[in-house]
């Protein structure tokens, strides 16, 4: 079986696996990071995504091996000890989420948009969640959550 | 009110481990020495299980057992049962054929369980699943409800012509009168479509058997876990339930979808005691779209009679409902009183009568999903209401107007057994109009129709039953089981609550709702109550949440409970602050002597309860935790008006939804954010159902609509900002005086936006169009108008 | 679905029937063919294994040859169980015809899937048919050619110049076309590439 390496929330770390290993296997079940999550077996959910490299990635579409070096950060890494990312506030001051299935996914493409654009409109915020699925909210309140969060983000 | 009270926009509680990733959701736990189970499934819709041959997978690296549907024969583990007996017009109790957690000699659709292969990891499990070799003979399917009725091929050979139940309710006398006297007739036929719920979690379990002590334990996706150790345990698998742990903590949402007990929790905790070891299964998506019970699939005719102001006079209603391939939990539930009890909706029609045809047919059991009847009969009656108005030439808002329930009028006794507690449906019907700027649309169509677009406004009302239910009611008509709810409050020594509340959460905020009521009727900060729920092994006992139920029975429940509590309470402090205790007041958290000065506080008086120092031990006992089991009088009846704008392009048959608003009468409103949030869902899955979901079935009983590559789901960018709010009358059939909301958004939404579409393509000739809306289905009204 | 194709191939219209009934030169054409088996004269057996990401597959096919009309034409109908993944079954009309020192070699396929298949693949397999389809021709041609030390295989239409779609029509969805058993093979396979894919 071949070792994988890289740093995931920060710290390194390096296993055996089999090579069809995914990503987001890798993560919830050898590393135990299950606030990344998986709704869906064609890609097209979202919950799994996470950022590889500083970008927004859905690791169920991705094999562990081909992280191989990269930075991974997940849902559990975003949070300095009790203070939530402003993303993550934003999402819990604005009802965001409800079963809270979609929401790891969510912020995670949220902080990847603002990233890319720090002032985006209500239209961008729905556009750029193509790729999330989220059957609880109605997205009202995560667009909501979005852009409020964004304001934050750009300080 | 404070911060916290109830009334108050709350944060949620729940939130802060779900944003940073530390939910519980089953497939987040793992055991010591865990196991993985793959479950093979048929392909085909209906065959004949010939020869079923593991001999080889089970040499496969890693395997360590595969059973089949024989393997639980042999044991006698019991049928999956069904919660609701409904009689035919004739008497006789519906069709109840078995439903083996795994297939024994027949399966009945694609995705029936065939075997489990159980292994030390997934992908062994998976491998070895491949080499499985069945032998099927693969028979005719029933697939549509009409072929399934003509009983050429038969689901189940004791069930002649496939047909489950023929139910009626109303005065089929009475009804035919009216229509004898009618100045004039509407008539409609519709199709309510078959939806997949898609909770973004799929299904899950975990079971483990502990051999030194017999008790079994499992971890499953659901919304109602003493439900299902009821059902489990008693029925399939022969547990009592002193020995069997049912555990669901973190849920990814249900819909509907996670009340039903499923053949893989029977399977998995049947198992496990084979092979001594946990095991856990996780459903791929590709299982859930062929074995999570679907929702709706309905086939409906209606006539309305009319006087010649247009006044109802009569509603006539003749319904075919799919109900798949077994019985499901509560599948014989809603295409009956979940939907006939509701054909009166906000109207004063006097008489009414509905027949339903329950079908079996080769496809996914079909069991309730958010709203679960009632969408289908709101959805029926607002296509109706909407085409009388044309028909009659008088306005859409009119017709609603002469016809509607006055708020003198309750309570209201309809002709098809509810009677209506209290409401003001006018008033939500204004409202809403209001809101949406109803007046100003013609200026906003004209706006449209100079880009080229067609624009329309669609209305609907509705009315739901919900606070599910009171027990006699449900007995009588049929419910195997009891639908009270029941809480317990534990005051700490030092003065914090743990709730423990039979009611489920999975997604809804009670741990957030809950813990407000505790702390405004316990005058106790927010911060000291926390709420348990989803452990049959630490909760007393519960029915769990389903039908909007959880506030509107669950909370009367913490209500009685947090009031036992204060009585007890009052008692301790009588005694310390000698004084009666008709003279102790309670208010904010503090016992006092009325018209003194002398008063204990809460944290006091709990303490006192526990250090019984200088107690009255002769007269109470120490402690202080209370029990308490409520049933409903009656149930609530939420109602509202949804009004829904729509834009059109004529060249490309693309629906936009511009505006959509709801008005809901939910009673109470505990937490107004989580309220809002509740709606907005709803109304998003119910435009969902309208414009972009359906589930398709080939002729041979392959779901083709089978992954999100196919199944349209509503995504951010087909959705609009969402204008909601409630006008409440407060409930009257509980002392909470709440309704409950978690299912007027799919119920409201799907006739307003349909309404919609046909106000804006009316003037190019389109009369009607069927769910989902989609851009192809319009563009082809549009020519072939 | 249905599929039909045509591909020309340089060599004799007899020497393009005796490959296709030589199991040896199709177990080489057939992409992931593990074995082929000739069961009576106008039975064969096959077992085609894919395994792309984390799934594995193994398609067994039985087919029945029917309607033989050596060297023009013949129907060929089948079944291919793909265990968990599901099956495939349908049958193809297979026609051979000269075209001076060539072959065109034309087929029509109907068939269907089901299970899993038919659930995430129905859109996929389109696709992956045509390219497996592709594949076994541009495999099989280079056998036949080699060995008659001809010129390669050409495609009949050079102005698609994607050779995996070449002459294949495919109408949309849900219908599945499928299995002869040279087509049914490489279908059962693609149809297990289809959910792999996925
Ligand atoms: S799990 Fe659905 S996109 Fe990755
Ligand atoms: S919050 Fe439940 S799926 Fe998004």
């Amino acid at each position: 079986m071949p070792t994988v390496s890289m740093t995931v929330n920060g710290e390194n770390v390096s296993s055996e696996v089999e090579p069809r290993t995914l990503l987001v296997q890798y993560l919830r079940e050898n590393l135990g990071l299950t606030g990344t999550h998986v709704g869906c077996d064609t890609s097209q959910c979202g919950a799994c995504v996470v950022h590889v490299n500083g970008k927004s990635a859905k690791s169920c579409t991705m094999l562990a091996v081909q992280a191989e070096g990269s930075e991974v950060s997940t849902i559990e890494g975003l949070a300095d000890g009790d203070t939530l990312h402003p993303m993550q506030e934003a999402f819990r001051e604005n009802h965001g989420l409800q079963c809270g299935f979609c929401t790891p996914g969510m912020v995670m493409s949220a902080i990847d948009l603002v990233q890319t654009n720090s002032n985006p409109s209500e239209q961008d915020v729905r556009e750029w969640l193509e790729g999330n699925l989220c059957r609880c909210t109605g997205y009202h309140n995560i667009v909501k959550s979005i852009l409020a969060g964004a304001k934050t983000m750009q300080g | 009110m404070t911060e916290t009270n109830i009334g108050a926009p709350v944060k949620r509680v729940e939130d802060k481990r779900f944003l940073t990733g530390r939910g519980r959701y089953t497939d987040d736990l793992n055991q010591p020495n865990q196991l993985y189970a793959s479950i093979l499934r048929s392909p085909h819709a209906h065959a004949n299980l010939k020869k079923v041959d593991v001999s080889q997978a089970k040499a496969a690296p890693g395997v360590i057992d595969i059973f089949t549907g024989s393997d639980m024969a042999a044991d006698e583990v019991g049928s999956l049962p069904c919660g609701w007996q409904i009689h035919s017009k004739d008497g006789s109790p519906m069709n109840e054929p078995g439903h083996p957690p795994m297939a024994v000699s027949k399966v009945r659709h694609v995705g029936d369980q065939v075997a489990i292969v159980i292994a030390e990891t997934k992908s062994q499990a998976r491998d070895a699943m491949e080499q499985i070799a069945v032998d099927y003979e693969v028979l005719p399917a029933a697939v549509n409800m009409d072929e399934a009725l003509s009983g050429k091929a038969l689901v189940h050979d004791d069930v002649p012509n496939n047909m489950c139940f023929d139910w009626e309710i109303g005065d089929k006398e009475a009804t035919e009168n009216s229509f004898s006297d009618a100045h004039k007739v509407v008539s409609i036929e519709l199709i309510n479509n078959r939806l997949i719920p898609n909770a973004m979690e799929p299904r899950a379990a975990v079971a483990q058997f502990d051999p030194s002590s017999g008790n079994y334990t499992l971890h499953t996706t659901t919304q109602n876990p003493h439900v299902i150790r009821l059902l489990m345990g008693a029925f399939v698998l022969q547990i009592p339930e002193h020995k069997l742990r049912i555990i669901s903590h973190d849920v990814g949402g249900g819909f509907g979808s996670k009340i039903f007990h499923y053949a893989e929790e029977a399977i998995l905790t049947w198992a496990s005691a084979k092979v001594s070891q946990p095991i856990k299964w996780t459903a791929e998506r590709s299982e859930s779209f062929v074995t999570d019970a679907h929702g709706r699939d309905h086939e409906t005719k209606a006539d309305l009679a009319l006087d010649k102001d247009g006044k109802f006079l009569g509603l006539r209603v003749s319904t075919k409902a799919n109900i798949g391939a077994y019985l499901s939990t509560f599948g014989s539930s809603v295409p009956t009183y979940l939907y006939g009890t509701l054909l009166a909706g906000v109207y004063k029609t006097p008489a009414i009568y509905c027949e339903v045809k329950t079908v079996f047919t080769n496809t996914v059991p079909v069991d309730a999903y958010r709203g679960a009847g009632r969408p289908e009969c709101t959805y029926l009656l607002e296509r109706l209401v909407d085409k009388a108005a044309k028909e009659t030439g008088i306005d859409p808002v009119e017709i609603r107007r002469i016809n509607m329930i006055q708020p003198d009028q309750f309570p209201y006794q309809t002709p098809v057994a509810l009677q209506y507690d209290v409401g003001d449906y006018p008033k939500a019907f204004e409202t809403a109009l209001k809101a949406s700027d109803y007046e100003g649309f013609s200026s906003r169509r004209e706006k449209s129709e100079g880009n080229g677009k067609k624009r329309g406004i669609g209305i609907s009302t509705y009315i739901e039953a919900c606070g599910i239910a009171p027990s006699a009611v449900a007995g009588a008509l049929g419910a195997r089981a009891g639908l009270y709810e029941s809480a317990q409050v534990r005051v700490h020594p030092t003065g914090s609550v743990t709730l423990y509340t039979g009611t489920h959460n999975h997604g809804q905020g009670h741990e957030t709702t809950f813990a407000q009521i505790v702390s405004d009727t316990l005058g106790i900060a927010f911060d000291q109550v926390e709420v348990s729920h989803g452990d049959t092994g630490e909760v007393q006992f519960g029915m769990g949440t389903y039908g909007s139920r959880s506030l509107a029975v669950g909370g009367p429940a913490v209500l009685k409970a947090c009031n036992k509590i204060i009585d007890k309470a009052k008692k301790i402090a009588a005694h310390i602050l000698e004084a009666s205790e008709a003279d102790i007041d309670f208010k904010d958290g503090v016992f006092s002597v009325s018209g003194t000065d002398r008063e204990l506080a809460f944290g006091e008086v709990s303490l006192a309860a526990y250090v019984p120092h200088n107690y009255p031990i002769e007269e109470l006992e120490p402690g202080l935790d209370e029990n308490a089991f409520y049933d409903p009088l009656n149930f609530s009846f939420p109602a509202g008006c949804h009004i829904c704008e729509v834009e059109i392009d004529p060249e490309t048959g693309e629906v936009e939804v511009t505006d959509f608003t709801a008005v809901d009468d939910i009673g109470r409103v505990i937490n107004p954010m989580i309220v809002e949030g509740q709606v907005q869902g709803g109304v998003a899955q119910g435009i969902g159902q309208a414009l972009m979901e359906g589930c398709v079935y080939d002729k041979e009983g392959q779901l083709l609509t089978g992954s999100y590559m196919d199944y349209t789901m509503p995504r951010a960018d087909n959705l609009p900002n969402l204008n909601v709010s409630t006008e409440s009358v407060l409930g009257a059939s509980n002392p909470l005086e709440v309704k409950g909301v978690g299912e007027v958004g799919s119920i409201g939404a799907p006739p307003a936006v349909i309404n919609a579409i046909l106000d804006a393509l009316s003037s190019l000739g389109v009369e009607d169009i069927s769910m989902p809306a989609s851009p192809s289905k319009v563009w082809q009204a549009i020519h072939n108008a | 679905m249905e599929m039909t194709g045509e591909y020309r191939i340089e060599a004799s219209r007899q020497k393009v029937w005796d490959a296709l009934n030589d199991p040896e030169i199709l177990k080489q054409s057939i992409p992931g063919c593990e074995e082929i088996e000739r069961i009576s004269d106008t039975e064969l057996a096959a077992k085609v294994v894919a395994k792309v990401g984390p799934v594995k597959a193994k398609f067994s096919g039985q087919v029945t040859i029917s309607d033989l009309d050596p060297p023009n034409s013949y129907r060929i109908s089948g079944e291919g169980k793909g265990g968990a993944a599901g099956f495939a079954k349908g049958g193809a009309n297979i026609s051979l015809k000269s075209d001076g020192e060539a072959t065109i070699l034309s087929y029509e396929v109907d068939a269907t899937v089901g299970g899993k298949l038919a659930q995430l693949g129905a859109r996929l397999i389109d696709g992956t048919a045509k390219k497996m389809a592709g594949d076994f021709f541009k495999n099989f041609a280079e056998v036949v050619t080699e060995d008659a030390d001809l010129y390669s295989a050409e495609k009949l239409n050079e102005v698609d110049t994607n050779e995996i779609n070449h002459g294949i029509n495919t109408s949309t969805r849900s219908k599945i076309s499928i299995s002869s058993w040279i087509i049914g093979l490489i279908l059962a396979a693609a149809v297990i590439l289809a959910i792999i894919v996925y």
